[in-house]
């Protein structure tokens, strides 16, 4: 890789202008879906009629060590399974809108990572290893391929309102890269970005006149080191910054939107309403050139996330609520307007849950198996990709790593993973450290 | 006949493939069966079978018979999957072919398993002659050098080899400023100018070198140099990130340790092994926090352990040595003369660490602590017992809907009598049992009714009030060994705590010695090992080829701005040559002979003509060295972050001088962090005049950092920082346009040149001559006055300005 953000004191211009992948590819942006708890693959889309069959057992043979306390014996799916669409996808009852969209999404049922815990198995979803302080897959899409947009942040992260996912900042941090390539936090109401806007009492004239001073003072100053470029970008950052005031408000600004798109998104449903927004600000974010956005769905602690230790029921009757009819008007919207082949979504959340019960009737974290589902950008729809036993606690058939993940996201936006790297202490760094695969069955 | 004709004719065809088991079976035992099979087994495989090949390991089978292009044995040896196998070697074409043809023949072996291959020999890996004479593994020797400055006499050398030009010396308002920020990280006050400017003396210049080595802030300002190198934080990063409320004392042992100018030797010392080589110092155990500084999982493992290490092993290697060991955990260095065994008998010496908060008071002290606190705790506790009391009858209540709203599954395991339970309805029934009566505070407090909240929002707030009266006990962030015999570490074929070989002996880097670094037993009355008081010696030895040299080469780049070695964390192959190799070795020499005195070093550098170059650019010497590689200029240098706030804190006449102590916490917006029950920022408001520190004593949490430090840059605290990215980006701008802390001390900026100052010209001069060290133009003033004179809130515009343009954010 060529790109030049490995010389440090690079200027903005040059660390985001748009740059060509390894080769070419139909996918130009990401949508991250974050699920962040760990949703139950077994209730969601990785049907197990073997649990209900064997309620109230235990998996012969089989010592499940839960991530706190004793296991629990099996415990069924809480919800109907029925096929859809022309593959015959089975999902459940808690996606009713996303199942008709699975002639256009790729399953992978046999995602594993190595982490237990939230934070560890957050940031290697996010960056490829459990520590923090790695870029993130975002960081690393925009260091290959630039951004479209130049008066926008080249990639978004939207957190749920509850709050944020554990570990916080480091999850969409650029690690060794320089803060160019870091996610900036979109807040979902007001002012989008901290610092956007100035204090109230300075109004534009008078920010404009500033500015102007400012630039004059640095005209004296250029002027007597004419050949300093990293000079000259920073006053470009000043311009830069004043669009992006301007331009990052119009950008999440989703009232200018129809009634009917809104409705799309559930956005006059109160359930629906704030992911509903932050799609439909993803959407118009991609639109305009925004080569990452995330999206963050569950925050905080406990029940505020997908963590559903104590009540399944309750907390993914929840939660699928909020964002299943978003994520399919996403796919609806970004299908009618010609972006959904330009843009991959992916829905994941840091790992699944176990098959057996915890507590009242909860379920513990599941690092062993669950499963992603990818949709969108050179996906080849309606597939699926290995399998889980029969219980859904371990993948087990053609068993795919976060490192896969990734490589298969890379590919699908024109890199080989292996050559998309970064210099730090003396080693090329990559995304996928020294491993990955990509998952040839699910690209178009 | 005929049918000896026939056997004849199976003997023939035979022939060809007589002795190919036996042949094969070398070839596995020679390569392939140290690692899998016998002691250890790799990835799970074993190589001494055929049945067991066939089974494979944990990345599936390892032979297909009769189809070496499947076989993962074959597809690996070959280089036609990665990794290659073995690892580092490639197969000769001859093994090669043998093991093709033994495969599509059938692969059988002749009778006996392939024999084990031997560990030793595996983890062995002799470092050359040639290997030796790499240039960052010779001792440096002293170049001949003229006795005045001999950086000039080295950087001379090249500019006349080149062609360039060195630059003319910067004017003296520009040199004053240069070495305020460099050396202090703030701004000269226009008093601190003149007084510079106006000094006619011949040695002005090194007085001023002197006298600010000899300021407090100096040890402020390259501590925080030395905490990128070593990614201190104030807080444990991984899922929790918990305050480390004793890190600080770590931070202000470094920057006391430069201000009284400790000998570097002695320095990295302490911090390795103080508690070992200097027990009566309370100084040197603080200094041991150093082994501390990593981020530390809170999932405890084997695997969470081996990482620490890791951590700690290649940030001593990169930190200290410049050399990237870190690339040796799993495989001998592709590059470099680096062993894999050399990696994990650095472990070695690390491996028996635990860690240990250790009272700074003494015992009877301690024990009055101890018991203050547990009298806080008796009063503490019939509280306790009236907020369970009142609290009762809605745990109840909720406890009741819970039992009413079980999903069947459940339902059914508890109405089944226990006797003729399953043992999974068992396993279910206990698991509701236990938690049923576990409420969250959220869901209680919804279930209260508003008397009942105020109540308990009393007793909650009783209970923590005492708490706060609970005494502090002052201890320090350090470590200790759990005695004199370390517990036993192994080599790590591919680098996982699966794959162990050999019990490793505590070592050193096989390439900088001749024989192996002495590590004498520890005496008979010590509590450690002592194996880091041996290797500390080694790292601190004058015969230490690296140290001396990566930490000169680091001083180097701080103040010039790039290294003489540009990767200054790598000195090995695929780091940079360094540009001026006689130069780096006078200086690590020099270093040396001086008792590793570091302000020598700044005084050198700084007193040389180099140093005092302006940093215009020319035209001539542009063309020859764009990069300015052979240093004919210096380079202009956009401050950290930290000098950024510093700066303009010094500007406002808000900063708070005061040095050492607790961190502090200045404002952040929440919706730029995410809190949780273990993570939070208790920041103060954006205009408490306590937060108004130099930016060294900002809290330094890995998950939560200050917007105004990380949009410039910090370090990621994760892994050891050699050099700070430089990015120009909007968000930067934003924060300066924009931040409401930016404008606050705008506006007491103004403040003072009003106060200051009486004309609004006398106001534009003071304010040029805080922020740039210089008087305005006639032309700057004019425009500056105008600027003010047209609107109400003109001044404190011109002082937002002043913060914003580049001359202020650049090191001249």
């Amino acid at each position: 890789m060529a790109a030049g953000g490995g010389i440090p004191g690079l200027a903005l211009a040059n660390m985001l202008a748009p740059k060509q992948p390894h080769f070419p590819a139909k996918a130009k942006s990401v949508i991250s879906i974050f699920c962040y708890g760990g949703v139950s693959h077994m209730d969601t889309f990785d049907p197990k009629p073997m649990l209900k069959q064997r309620a109230g057992e235990t998996i012969p043979g089989k010592k499940v060590v839960p991530s706190q306390g004793n296991p629990g014996g099996l415990m069924p799916a809480l919800w109907e399974f029925k096929k859809y669409g022309q593959s015959g996808m089975e999902v459940s009852s808690l996606f009713p809108h996303v199942a008709q969209k699975v002639d256009e999404i790729a399953f992978i049922r046999s995602m594993y990572c190595t982490s237990n815990d939230h934070g560890p198995a957050l940031f290697q979803m996010n960056t490829g290893f459990i520590q923090a302080g790695y870029p993130s897959m975002g960081s690393w899409l925009t260091y290959g391929l630039g951004s479209e947009n130049q008066n926008l942040p080249g990639f978004v992260v939207f957190t749920d309102p509850r709050g944020g996912p554990i570990g916080g900042a480091p999850n969409w941090g650029n690690g060794f890269m320089p803060a160019a390539y870091q996610g900036t936090p979109f807040r979902p109401t007001g002012n989008p970005i901290v610092d956007l806007r100035p204090p109230k009492d300075m109004t534009d004239a008078r920010q404009r006149r500033w500015l102007d001073f400012v630039a004059k003072m640095n005209q004296d100053h250029i002027e007597r080191n004419p050949f300093d470029t990293e000079l000259s970008a920073r006053i470009e950052s000043y311009e830069l910054a004043y669009r992006m005031q301007t331009s990052a408000t119009e950008a999440v600004d989703v009232d200018s939107e129809t009634a009917a798109t809104k409705k799309l998104y559930g956005i006059d449903e109160q359930r629906t309403e704030y992911f509903g927004r932050q799609a439909l600000m993803a959407r118009r974010l991609v639109e305009r050139g925004v080569r990452f956005v995330q999206l963050y769905s569950g925050g905080g602690n406990f029940g505020d996330s997908w963590d559903a230790h104590w009540d399944l029921k309750e907390n993914h009757d929840q939660h699928c609520g909020e964002t299943d009819k978003p994520i399919a008007g996403l796919m609806t919207d970004l299908k009618s307007r010609g972006l959904l082949d330009s843009t991959l979504i992916i829905w994941h959340g840091e790992f699944g849950r176990l098959p057996i019960s915890q507590r009242m009737s909860g379920r513990d974290h599941n690092p062993y198996g669950f499963t992603v589902w990818m949709a969108g950008g050179g996906i080849r729809g309606g597939t699926c990709v290995g399998a889980t036993d029969e219980f859904g606690l371990e993948a087990v058939e053609d068993r795919k790593s976060v490192h896969d993940l990734h490589a298969t996201m890379l590919h699908l936006l024109g890199f080989d993973h292996t050559r998309l790297t970064y210099p730090h202490n003396g080693r090329n760094m990559r995304l996928t450290d020294v491993e990955g695969e990509v998952i040839r069955k699910i690209v178009a | 006949m005929l049918r000896l004709f026939l056997l004849a004719g199976a003997l023939a065809a035979l022939a060809p493939a007589q002795g190919l088991p036996e042949r094969a079976a070398q070839v596995l035992a020679a390569n392939c069966t140290s690692c899998h099979g016998g002691s250890l087994r790799v990835s799970e495989l074993d190589l001494r079978t055929r049945d067991a090949m066939v089974k494979g390991g944990t990345r599936g089978a390892a032979l297909v018979v009769g189809k070496a292009e499947q076989s993962r044995l074959y597809r690996f040896a070959a280089g036609l999957d990665q990794p290659q196998m073995p690892p580092g070697k490639k197969l000769s074409a001859e093994d090669l072919a043998t093991l093709k043809a033994w495969i599509d023949s059938g692969a059988e072996l002749a009778g006996a398993p392939v024999a084990s291959g031997s560990l030793a020999a595996a983890e062995d890996r002799p470092i050359t002659e040639n290997e030796r004479k790499y240039w960052a593994f010779q001792k440096p020797v002293r170049p001949p050098a003229p006795a005045e400055n001999a950086i000039d006499h080295f950087l001379a050398l090249k500019w006349k080899a080149k062609g360039l030009t060195p630059a003319p010396r910067a004017e003296k308002a520009v040199l004053v400023r240069r070495a305020y920020l460099d050396l202090l990280g703030l701004p000269p006050t226009p008093d601190q100018v003149k007084a510079f400017v106006n000094d006619t003396r011949p040695d002005a210049w090194p007085r001023l070198v002197d006298s600010l080595l000899a300021s407090p802030h100096y040890g402020e300002r390259w501590a925080r140099h030395w905490l990128d190198v070593v990614r201190y934080a104030d807080s444990g990063g991984f899922e929790y990130d918990r305050d480390r409320n004793n890190a600080y004392r770590y931070r202000d042992y470094v920057v006391k340790a430069l201000n009284s100018d400790k000998p570097f030797d002695r320095f990295l010392k302490e911090q390795l092994a103080g508690d070992e080589l200097y027990p009566g110092s309370q100084e040197a155990w603080i200094a041991t926090g150093f082994l501390r500084l990593g981020p530390e999982n809170n999932v405890k493992n084997e695997q969470t352990r081996l990482d620490e290490l890791d951590d700690l092993v290649v940030t001593t290697a990169n930190g200290l040595l410049g050399m990237t060991v870190g690339c040796a955990r799993c495989h001998n260095h592709k590059f470099d003369a680096i062993a894999q065994k050399d990696y994990y008998r650095m472990q070695a010496v690390f491996f028996p660490l635990k860690p240990l908060e250790r009272p700074l008071v003494d015992p009877a002290a301690e024990a009055k602590f101890k018991a203050e606190t547990k009298a806080v705790e008796a009063l503490q506790q019939p509280i306790k017992d009236q907020l369970k009391a009142l609290e009762k009858p809605f745990r109840d209540k909720i406890i009741a809907r819970r039992k009413a709203s079980m999903p069947d599954y459940l339902r059914t395991a508890l109405a089944t009598p226990e006797a003729q339970r399953t043992e999974g309805q068992k396993l279910n029934v206990i698991q509701f049992e236990k938690s049923v009566e576990n409420i969250y505070e959220d869901d209680l407090v919804r279930e209260l009714t508003p008397a009942i909240v105020a109540e308990r929002k009393q007793l909650v707030a009783k209970i923590a009030d005492l708490d706060k009266t609970k005494p502090e006990m002052p201890a320090a962030m350090t470590i200790t060994e759990p005695g004199r015999e370390a517990p036993p570490s192994h080599f790590l074929h591919r680098g996982g705590a699966g794959s162990k070989g050999s019990v490793m002996t505590p070592g050193v880097l096989s390439a900088t010695v001749r024989e192996d670094w002495p590590f004498p037993a520890a005496p008979a009355d010590a509590k450690t090992s002592h194996r880091r008081a041996a290797f500390a010696q080694w790292i601190a030895s004058p015969d230490n080829p690296l140290v001396s040299r990566v930490w000169v080469n680091r001083m180097w780049q701080f103040h010039f701005g790039e290294g003489i070695v540009r990767t200054p964390s790598n000195f090995g192959k695929m780091g940079e040559r360094p540009t001026h190799p006689e130069l780096l070795d006078w200086l690590a020499t020099e270093f040396v002979a001086n008792n590793w005195s570091v302000k020598h070093m700044h005084r050198l550098m700084m007193n040389s003509a180099a140093y005092q170059m302006a940093a215009d650019d020319t035209e001539a010497n542009r063309k020859l060295d764009p990069d300015n590689r052979w240093l004919w200029r210096m380079p202009r240098r956009r401050l950290e972050g930290e000098a950024i706030r510093d700066s303009i804190l010094a500007l406002a006449g808000t900063l708070d001088n005061t040095i050492g102590g607790p961190a502090v916490l200045p404002y952040i917006d929440p919706a730029l962090y995410q809190a949780s029950s273990k993570r939070t920022w208790n920041g103060k408001a954006v205009d408490d005049p306590s937060t108004n520190r130099r930016s060294l004593y900002v809290f330094s949490k890995r998950s939560i950092p200050l917007p105004m430090l990380d949009v410039f840059d910090k370090p990621d605290t994760i892994t050891s920082c050699a050099r700070r990215n430089r990015s120009t980006i909007a968000p930067q701008a934003l924060i300066l346009m924009n931040n409401e802390f930016v404008h606050l001390q705008a506006k007491a900026f103004a403040e003072r040149l009003t106060r200051e100052a009486p004309t609004v010209p006398a106001r534009v001069a003071r304010g040029y001559e805080l922020a740039f060290g210089r008087p305005p133009s006639a032309r700057e003033a004019a425009r500056a006055v105008e600027f003010i004179q047209a609107s109400p809130a003109g001044l404190n515009d011109f002082c937002h300005a002043l913060f914003n343009v580049n001359e202020f954010v650049y090191v001249p």
